[in-house]
């Protein structure tokens, strides 16, 4: 019988063997249940993100996020299809894209359990309207990333048992689940850069998308929070 | 002949079995210091309510019995201001940190269940507090011997360092005993419960010395106000 949360602890667990067998599977509810765990657990994670701004970015920045890891998984599907295929993952398109599903899914879980952290954070930023609200958009641009880049890496790590025994080596299994990170995060930070506003600027308005999506990096945001904070 | 029946073996501290009398705040508090393995497996399989409460009861005790000694040091107010605001912001910094308890459980291994989380976070914050309550006779007489709200801050956070140690060990030995899965390793989860435990302390401040509003009016990083304490200290012996 398919019973999701059973299904969802294993996956926290790291059960490589139950995950093995759901890549085989011809059914897609699983798919459908990671793919709602990112939606919901994303969805919680990005209100704390925009809150800071404003309620009604908190709203965007919902929605947005779990569409940015939507379209991350999706853009990058062929990619880390023939990169698990060329470096010995042993897994298909359909397989490889349905693990990184499920890693984003154990990504969005822990980032929905650290929200009310986040949420605390919050309450210690000093507020926009204070006078130090750069300051504020620094401290909050800088947790947010670390916090995320940390879950990311968990996700991603879940897998490692699985990617051994279906590629047979430990070694393989870092190389594949490297090349999917890196991978990952390169677009995803770029896509993120795109999709911008998500904790939004003190000094711009309160927006879905930035007028101008495609100016600048980034990199290059979070090099200028760094050298604001130090 | 030797009459003399053979030496019992010595009991292990962590055995999983269940408490030998019914679960009062004695016996839970003996348990605890003396057997905790016996609270684990009341709170997983036996008692589990009885034995919550009584953790609860203990834990909100002793931390207010502590904070009445913090508030000690500026008197007046602060005799029952301390006391809520350490018994409040402990139970807060528990409450925003139990989902990634959970969670972390979970990705070790454990085969979790919210409330059987929700009872050993209890423990080991329950013998956190019951240290510190020990350890209170200690600050009552530095917090009569000084003015100086630094050094009293540095002794606190020490006492609690301290406490908290054990607290969290008995934290990590409970989940290897719940889930024989589930290895101990809640280190990033540890470091992330010491900031918003430190954090919660400053935005509830002052707990130690005096203010004229019952929360602050000013948000500080803990790091910032820590150095602002010390700075003041500092200019105050020139």
């Amino acid at each position: 019988m398919f019973d999701a949360s059973k299904r969802l602890l294993r996956l926290l667990a790291g059960n490589a063997a139950a995950q093995r067998a759901w890549l085989d599977e011809r059914d897609w509810r699983w798919a459908g249940v990671c793919g709602a765990v990112i939606f919901f657990g994303g969805g919680i994670y990005g209100a704390t993100l925009g809150l800071w701004r404003d309620g009604l970015q908190a709203v965007f920045t919902a929605i947005k996020f779990p569409l940015l890891v939507f379209l991350t998984c999706g853009a990058n599907a062929a990619f880390n299809g023939c990169l698990g295929q060329l470096l010995g993952s042993g897994m298909g398109f359909r397989q490889t894209t349905l693990a990184i599903l499920m890693s984003f899914a154990v990504t969005a879980i822990v980032l929905a359990s650290v929200a009310p952290i986040m949420l605390f954070l919050l309450w210690n930023t000093p507020p926009l309207a204070e006078g130090n609200a750069l300051g504020g958009h620094s401290i909050t641009l800088l947790a947010h990333v670390g916090m995320i880049a940390f879950a990311g890496v968990i996700g991603v790590h879940r897998l490692f048992r699985l990617v051994v025994q279906t590629s047979g080596s430990a070694p393989a299994a870092r190389r594949v689940l490297l090349g999917w990170l890196v991978g990952n995060l390169l677009l995803g930070t770029q896509l993120a850069w795109v999709l911008r506003p998500f904790i939004g600027s003190p000094a711009l308005a309160v927006e879905f998308f930035r007028t101008d999506p495609l100016r600048g990096s980034f990199f290059e945001a979070v090099w200028r929070a760094l050298h604001h904070f130090f | 002949m030797n009459d003399e029946p053979p030496a019992l073996p010595p009991r292990h501290s962590f055995e999983y079995v269940p408490m030998d009398e019914p679960p009062t705040i004695w016996s839970v508090i003996s348990a605890l210091l003396k057997q905790p393995g016996q609270v684990v497996y009341e709170l997983l399989e036996g008692r589990a309510a009885a034995v919550l409460g009584a953790l609860a009861l203990v834990a909100i005790a002793s931390l207010a019995l502590y904070g009445v000694v913090i508030g000690s040091l500026a008197g007046g107010a602060q005799f029952w201001i301390a006391p809520a605001k350490i018994v409040g912001g402990s139970a807060l910094a528990a409450l925003i940190c139990l989902p990634s308890l959970f969670v972390f459980l979970c990705l070790n291994g454990a085969d979790a269940r919210l409330r059987h989380v929700v009872g050993l976070l209890a423990a080991s914050i329950c013998l956190m507090a019951i240290l510190l309550m020990s350890l209170a006779p200690i600050a009552w007489i530095f917090s009569q011997s000084t003015d100086s709200v630094a050094l009293m801050a540095t002794l606190h956070i020490l006492l609690w360092i301290v406490a908290l140690g054990f607290g969290l060990r008995l934290l990590s030995k409970s989940a290897v005993i719940a889930w024989s899965g589930a290895s101990s390793r809640l280190g990033v989860w540890t470091c992330i419960y010491v900031l918003v435990c430190l954090q919660m302390m400053t935005a509830v401040r002052p707990i130690i010395g005096r203010a004229e509003t019952f929360l602050p009016s000013e948000k500080q990083f803990f790091l910032t106000h820590w150095m602002h304490v010390i700075g003041a200290s500092a200019s105050n012996y020139r």
